[in-house]
């Protein structure tokens, strides 16, 4: 008669998942999700809320200050101003390669870093920058000056009528 | 039993013994406070010598016996050493120069003056921090190079490899984090054009700019940040892995070594006999490599001879950063004027071949080639499981991993160079001749 060891069936026994190993894996289950609550938790402290650099979100003052034909740089803001007629927009002066401010050129922007070129419309001529310059939204605040929104990316070639 | 009447005599004796006088107390107070903290005599025997690394604190980290190929300079050529010594210098003068730092906008520079006017010894500390840190990343990527061309991160090294390559990370990011501290022009350019490489990473590219800076640009957020990484998560983290990394040399049996030669010369055969413990101080950690009951004899105790040799090194590194800090002084440039950028802007040297790299194209210089070789190196021990050709530089088994290695290093060195010498304005090539 050949030897037969008794041990657990491998189909499983009747009730597939004793109390202990049911206890088990929700406290496994619990501790994984608990670690990783406190990774995200983490992710959420370190991404600030508020940053104290000046707003994202400014004043540039009235549309009459910029004749048409105006391509004026602020260097604070890293914005350009751009007026034709009665139509304004603000074309970021922050260069998409590496972050350097770009400035203002006979046919558009050149970066000082590493030689990037864009046209008048911030599109790439030139040099190793991968995306166009952003635009940024221009809209008319209550108190008749003309607000530009970092925070507010809009197409390029979309200008505000003033 | 034969032990308690023993003891009670003992006892009997110890309260029979003449009471010490003060006198006696006093004359051999020296002697007494020596002995309460260094219970052995200086090792004389080889059984005090393995006793040595076993009842000294700062010593137990060593095996009692190493292999002789573990001593040889022109096997490991010290460069691991070399970076944990490197990393003590840098702890030292690193906390020496929090006394007089402040990581604030408005203070940082003027605190780099005052280091270099008023602090004594300011600028001799700040010298050894700056070239510990350049010798740091240097020693530790060679490090690397040394364990790829030996073959030392086969099996069972390979999880040590991974830990190497995650310690150069590490390395690197804690070099980047204090770049930004001085608070100049350099500082804050070199920033300024590192996490924007940072900022290419497909989906979380600017998430992880932002996190990084605390703020859409570098200023007093990002100045506090690095700060912080600098002097407290980062070396946290580094003393944590680097202590893992010595724990598994021991585990995974010592440092790698060619295959001893085949049973007869140099082997010698051994009994284990526990009742004895004749080898019960046995040095080598039951591994893989080496077997009790069979041991080679080409090894040495600790005591004195990797002791020595550690010293050598400490005292070489030590030595060759106090000439350098002595000769050279660590640049300072204007301070931080955030309208106007050098040009042409240069992140630190270790990453202006990923800077070269990034004004061919951002995206696959900053982060494909970037991480495709993070990659391969992390995987290399599990994509290579030959076992030919450890311990030895250049095994000729191993020609074409060696090859592939060297081709990488060479190319990454050559964009090195040509980021650091050949760049000019506007990135344009120039001759530095």
């Amino acid at each position: 008669m050949p030897l037969v060891v008794k041990g657990p069936d491998p189909k499983g026994p009747e009730e597939p998942v004793s109390r202990r190993r049911l206890l088990a894996w929700f406290s496994s289950v619990g501790l994984v999700g608990s670690a990783v609550l406190a990774v995200v938790s983490d992710l959420v402290f370190f991404k600030p809320r508020v940053t104290y650099s000046p707003s994202a979100r400014f004043s540039i003052g009235k549309a009459d200050d910029f004749p048409s034909g105006t391509r004026i740089a602020r260097d604070v803001e890293r914005v350009c101003i751009v007026r034709e007629g009665n139509r304004m927009a603000a074309i970021s002066t922050t260069c998409t390669h590496l972050g350097c401010i770009v400035s203002i050129s006979d046919t558009g922007f050149a970066c000082p870093c590493h030689g990037s070129r864009y046209d008048q419309d911030g599109n790439v001529t030139g040099g190793p920058a991968p995306k166009p310059l952003p635009w940024y939204k221009v809209t008319l605040a209550p108190n008749g000056e003309i607000e530009v929104d970092k925070n507010s990316p809009v197409e390029p070639g979309s200008y505000f009528t003033v | 039993m034969s032990t308690i009447p023993q003891s009670r005599d003992r006892e009997e004796a110890v309260a029979l013994a003449p009471k010490p006088g003060l006198w006696t107390a006093v004359r051999e107070l020296p002697s007494n406070v020596w002995s309460s903290i260094f219970r052995n005599p200086l090792p004389a025997t080889d059984l005090e010598r393995a006793q040595t690394s076993f009842t000294n604190f700062f010593l137990h980290l060593h095996p009692v016996k190493v292999n002789r190929n573990t001593l040889r300079p022109a096997y490991t050529l010290g460069l691991g050493l070399i970076s944990l010594f490197l990393f003590l210098i840098l702890v030292v003068t690193g906390v020496l120069l929090m006394f007089y730092y402040v990581p604030s906008t408005n203070q940082a520079y003027d605190r780099m003056l005052d280091l270099r006017g008023t602090v004594a010894f300011g600028i001799f500390l700040r010298n050894m921090h700056r070239w510990s840190a350049h010798g740091m990343v240097a020693m530790v990527f060679l490090h690397m190079c040394r364990v790829f061309l030996t073959g030392a991160y086969k099996k069972p090294r390979e999880f040590n490899w991974v830990l190497g390559v995650v310690l150069l990370l590490v390395t690197l990011f804690l070099s980047f984090t204090g770049y930004l501290l001085p608070w100049d022009q350099l500082a804050f350019w070199a920033i300024t054009v590192g996490t924007s490489i940072a900022g290419y990473a497909p989906l979380l590219g600017t998430q992880i700019k932002f996190l990084l800076l605390g703020d859409t640009t570098v200023g007093q957020e990002a100045l506090l940040r690095f700060y912080v990484l600098h002097v407290a998560v980062l070396p946290a983290v580094l003393t944590l892995l680097v202590a893992i990394h010595f724990w598994r040399i021991r585990k995974d049996g010592g440092l790698s070594r060619p295959e001893r030669k085949e049973a007869g010369e140099g082997v010698v055969k051994m009994r284990f006999e526990p009742q004895k413990r004749v080898f019960g101080l046995q040095g080598f950690v039951r591994g893989p490599f080496t077997k009790i009951g069979n041991v080679p004899d080409d090894s040495v105790y600790s005591w004195p001879n990797l002791l020595m040799a550690e010293l050598f090194v400490f005292v070489l590194t030590v030595s060759i950063i106090l000439v350098v800090s002595l000769a050279f002084n660590a640049p300072l440039e204007q301070p931080v004027n955030v309208m106007h950028p050098p040009n042409p802007a240069k992140a630190p040297w270790y990453f202006l071949g990923l800077q070269e790299m990034v004004s061919y194209s951002a995206f696959w210089g900053g982060i494909g080639v970037p991480t495709v070789l993070v990659l391969l190196l992390f995987l290399a021990p599990y994509i290579d499981r030959d076992p030919k050709g450890v311990g030895r530089w250049f095994a000729r088994e191993r020609l074409l991993a060696n090859t592939l290695f060297v081709t990488l290093v060479v190319l990454n060195v050559i964009f090195i160079v040509i980021g650091t010498f050949f760049r000019g304005p506007n990135w344009a090539f120039v001759s530095p001749f």
